[in-house]
């Protein structure tokens, strides 16, 4: 692979390739406003300024300026190399680039960023982008000084609407036009556009238009100043409080990855934020996903019920469970796998299925919805492949109503509450059934079972996830469960205690109230992972676990 | 009625020859702080001394490691709370040093004047309390009259009589007031005289110096290897003295003596304190007139010294600083660092080590009075139970540093 230099250091590069795209895949950052590895290169924000050599016997191209002199207290004319922006200019074989190293390369990123802060409002207080602003990051590393400029700044429009989800800040924006290049190139809806010139440059949305649509927040997470907020974070938190979990998302069965932030001190998720995988999403979230993180609060399961939802206690639960299964004759015992529990909560299902004898295996998800050829897929889980792969036999959901209504199932162990269809009719068809539901969100198997155990969501518990792809894909734990909920893996293992039997993941410590062990989790791990195991998922990705 | 015991001789009286068991402390009145001694006895006479510590700690090292750089100088405060200010300015010059920071002139004379200003209010309530707890009140009362008046120069200062958080990387909270150095020549002179009448109140008092003299001798060589540091030190004839030894500040542009004693008793720990309030008192004189009546006090380096306030409010530019410094701390270089002052009772160390995080990765004190108090032992078996009371004022522990 060739290589230039880059402060005397070789980087390796592929043909193509701008020097800041070959720094950045070796994680060595030049300063950039405006680029952004997923769009097109705009080359406006100026701040990636760096100084290439001229080849051997050559002249670098000088141009005359005029420098402050402190100590004659007047302009003087120098001289100094014209800077090129590194993500504009290709990487060349033998290239000699001098970034941090160069003194003219310094002096121009300090003057850029005092440009860029010449009108900008004192708003860090009162910012939501303050603490991950690349405004006060370069301004510590590259400005370290006061402006010069001592009028009233310009102002100009704030807090304006953009449309449901988005709000813009004209005052704090740096336009670096990636929220622009971001709709046209993305987005393909190319809503927005600048209007204005000079100090009066301004974002605008297309008249007679707003920004709507399924990749709008995605605007607010490629500012990489305050000036693009989400009406849903929107003063909702300070983000140096809250911490941050490497998640999948839930949404469909893209598996998009993404950092769901939340706050430890109120176990409380507040958002989730594109985590880049060129695999998976790139960059990239739509608007659905980033929303659902909601859906670790939303809609959960987390106390223990009996038959008409009353709350009792998980003790009670796990009799009443009991005294519902016991006695069931294995033929007509029913196991409904999840597409919306990982793969380590099906796993365990699928071996009490085994020990209890069950012979009947059905999955349940969440019905098919909207699709399109960006990220959204039109199968709304996130472990349909996961659960198909692990048990290949399994039935849809309209194939248990069908046995339910025949009489050929009178039992059944049910993971997850989402079933395809409505979720009141889809209850009523299951009525007859003698159901245990462990799940983490309400739905029809939640709402016809005569005991629900509560099961811990995506987010308070790690699990992987077999994507559309056949990726498979962990998602690590962010909160502490919720309620009385304990990953469902845990609450099967119990079950199978309750019911007389020794769970075959040995190293779950069942006693009551106790929290479940890593170990157990490694342990059921070692099972989806371990060579010979004929029913492993194919992953495809490194093992993330 | 006869007596019993009439037809005994004294001599024949028959004692148990068990050891008795006495508790001394945790809370006793004649305790210099909240210590125990497990005390072995025969008769008046202890044979053994166990000195337990720890009724201090409050985990000072760890809670360093959960807040920002400056966020230690609060709990510098509270190591040696009777000199706070020698805390403050040792922590500050350990993150110095770390980063390699210069703190302007004025400010190296300021930080040591109100070091002193500290030393002598450390001196005085050592010295005071140890004649109280002899019996002596009015000198303590005298004495702590005049460190009244070291504190009312502090709280001008600082805004804070004991607790003054006053210390900053790169400099101090604020510059000297514009009365501060009239304010401490004004104050030396009286304070002076206050220490020369107690003096002369206590060394013509013969109880007083029975107490004292020949009581609590340890050598110097054991000090020693006891790593006993400061005026504790001096007085068993070793004469080492930070400020002296690998001056720091400006110690080395002003001229002051190190006295040191002869015998290492409790008389000379005594005179050693006594005669360093006085060299305080040079050094303050001397620095009142070195240091500058203007310019700055703070370095000029955005990445580890707060803007001025009036400019946060109203430039971006200053509330990025702010908010930089305050929200994520001083990102202090990577890399470890040992520094040691003259603080009240000896060689104060802090050893550092940064991740260059704003976080500090591991703060560690090295307690003059840790190493003092870890001698008591083998300085009272011998010695009467009385003689605890001035030989353990006599070493000025300080729960504070001492329990870390």
């Amino acid at each position: 692979m060739p290589t230039f230099k880059l402060d005397g250091k070789e980087i390796p590069f592929e043909a193509g390739d701008t020097i800041i795209r070959a720094a950045w895949r070796q994680g060595i950052e030049i300063p950039h406003y405006c680029w952004h590895p997923g769009l097109s290169v705009a080359a406006n924000c100026r701040m990636c300024l760096v100084e290439i050599l001229p080849p051997p016997n050559q002249r670098a191209m000088m141009l005359d300026i005029l420098e402050w002199d402190a100590a004659k207290n007047d302009y003087v004319p120098v001289k100094k190399p014209k800077l090129q922006p590194a993500c504009q200019m290709s990487a060349v074989e033998n290239m000699e680039v001098l970034s941090d190293s160069s003194k003219n390369v310094e002096g121009a990123r300090h003057a850029v960023q005092e440009f860029l802060l010449l009108n900008h409002p004192v708003d860090c207080p009162i910012c939501d982008q303050a603490g991950e602003c690349k405004l006060q990051d370069y301004w510590l590393d590259h400005m370290k000084s006061q402006k010069r400029r001592t009028e009233e700044p310009v102002h100009k429009p704030k807090a304006e609407v953009f449309g449901p989800t988005i709000v813009y800040d004209a005052e704090r924006c740096v336009m670096c036009t990636r929220c622009v290049r971001f709709m046209a190139e993305v987005a393909k809806d190319p809503v927005l556009d600048m209007r204005q010139r000079g100090n009066l440059n301004e974002i605008f949305v297309s008249p007679g238009r707003e920004l709507d649509g399924k990749y709008t927040m995605m605007v607010d997470h490629v500012c990489p100043v305050g000036a693009l907020t989400t009406t849903d974070f929107r003063f909702k938190a300070r983000v140096w409080f809250l911490k941050t979990a490497a998640s999948v998302c839930q949404g469909c069965a893209t598996g998009c990855n993404a950092h769901l932030d939340y706050d430890p001190r109120f176990n409380k998720a507040y958002r989730y934020r594109p985590r880049d995988n060129a695999d998976v999403n790139k960059f990239w979230m739509c608007d659905d996903g980033m929303l659902s993180y909601k859906r670790a609060h939303d809609g959960r399961v987390t106390e223990p019920a009996v038959q008409g939802g009353r709350t009792v206690s998980t003790a009670s639960a796990f009799e009443a469970a009991k005294k519902l299964l016991e006695g069931a004759p294995s033929g007509s015992l029913a196991v409904v796998f999840s597409a919306q529990h990982s793969l380590e909560d099906n796993w365990a299902l699928r071996e009490l299925a085994g020990i209890l004898g069950a012979t009947r295996s059905y999955w349940s998800g969440l019905a098919e919805g909207y699709a399109d050829d960006i990220l959204m897929n039109k199968d709304k889980n996130p472990n349909t492949l996961g659960v198909k792969k692990l048990k290949e036999d399994a039935q849809p959901f309209a194939k248990l109503a069908a046995d339910v209504a025949s009489g050929a199932v009178t039992h059944a162990i049910a993971l997850g509450g989402a079933t395809p269809g409505d979720a009141t009719s889809d209850a009523d068809a299951l009525r007859p059934l003698k159901l245990v539901t462990i799940a983490a969100h309400d739905g029809a198997l939640v709402r016809a079972a005569g005991v629900v155990l509560p099961a811990a969501s995506w987010a308070e518990a790690s699990g992987s996830y077999v994507n559309a792809k056949g990726t498979r894909q962990l998602s690590e734990k962010a909160l502490e469960p919720l309620g009385s909920s304990r990953p469902a893996w845990f609450q099967l293992a119990q079950l199978a205690q309750v019911l007389g039997h020794k769970p075959t993941w040995g190293k779950v410590d069942t006693t009551p109230g106790r929290l479940p062990a890593r170990a157990a989790l490694a342990e059921i791990r070692t099972h989806l992972t371990g060579a010979g195991n004929p029913s492993h998922p194919d992953a495809k990705a490194a093992d993330a676990t | 009625m006869e007596s019993i015991d009439l037809e005994l001789e004294e001599g024949e009286l028959e004692l148990p020859a068990e050891p008795m068991h006495l508790n001394m402390g945790p809370s006793h009145p004649a305790m210099h702080g909240t210590v125990r001694m497990v005390l072995e006895l025969t008769g008046e006479t202890i044979v053994k001394a166990d000195v337990q510590i720890g009724y201090l700690h409050r985990g000072f090292e760890k809670m360093c490691e959960r807040g920002t750089w400056a966020q230690v100088f609060p709990y510098a405060d509270r190591l040696n709370y009777v000199s706070p200010m020698l805390n403050n300015v040792g922590y500050a010059l350990a993150v110095e040093k770390l980063c390699g920071l210069a703190v302007p002139e004025r400010c190296q004379w300021y930080r040591m004047m109100l070091g002193e200003l500290a030393r002598i209010s450390d001196h005085l309530t050592c010295t005071g309390a140890m004649a109280m707890e002899l019996g002596a009140f009015t000198p303590f009362l005298w004495f702590v009259k005049a460190r009244e008046m070291v504190w009312d120069i502090l709280e001008e200062e600082t805004g804070a009589r004991l607790t003054h958080s006053f210390g900053r990387i790169g400099g101090m909270a604020a510059p000297p007031t514009a009365g501060f150095k009239e304010m401490v020549q004004l104050a030396l002179p009286r304070i002076l005289a206050i220490v020369e009448e107690g003096e002369k109140m206590l060394l013509k008092n013969r109880i007083f110096i029975d107490r004292l003299e020949g009581v609590g001798v340890i050598s110097g060589a054991d000090a020693l290897s006891l790593s006993w540091t400061g005026p504790c030190l001096r007085a068993s004839g070793v004469a080492y003295d930070v400020r002296k030894a690998h001056p720091y500040l400006k110690y080395d542009e002003v001229d002051f003596d190190v006295p040191i004693g002869k015998a290492g008793d409790n008389m000379d720990r005594f005179l050693v304190r006594l005669i360093e309030i006085r060299q305080s008192i040079r050094i303050l004189l001397q620095s009142s007139d070195r240091m500058a009546d203007d310019g700055p006090v703070n370095c000029d380096d955005p990445r580890y010294v707060l803007p001025d306030k009036h400019a946060v409010y109203t430039t971006i530019e200053a509330t990025i600083q702010h908010f930089k410094l305050i929200m994520e701390g001083h990102k202090i270089p990577q890399g470890e660092v040992y520094s040691y002052t003259e603080g009240g009772n000896g060689e104060l160390g802090f050893y550092l080590v940064s991740d260059g995080s704003g976080t500090p990765y591991r703060v560690r004190i090295r307690p003059p009075c840790f190493s003092i108090v870890g001698g008591l032992q083998y300085m009272l078996p011998g010695s009467m139970l009385a003689d605890i009371v001035p030989t353990f004022g006599s070493l000025n522990m300080i729960g504070g540093e001492c329990d870390h």
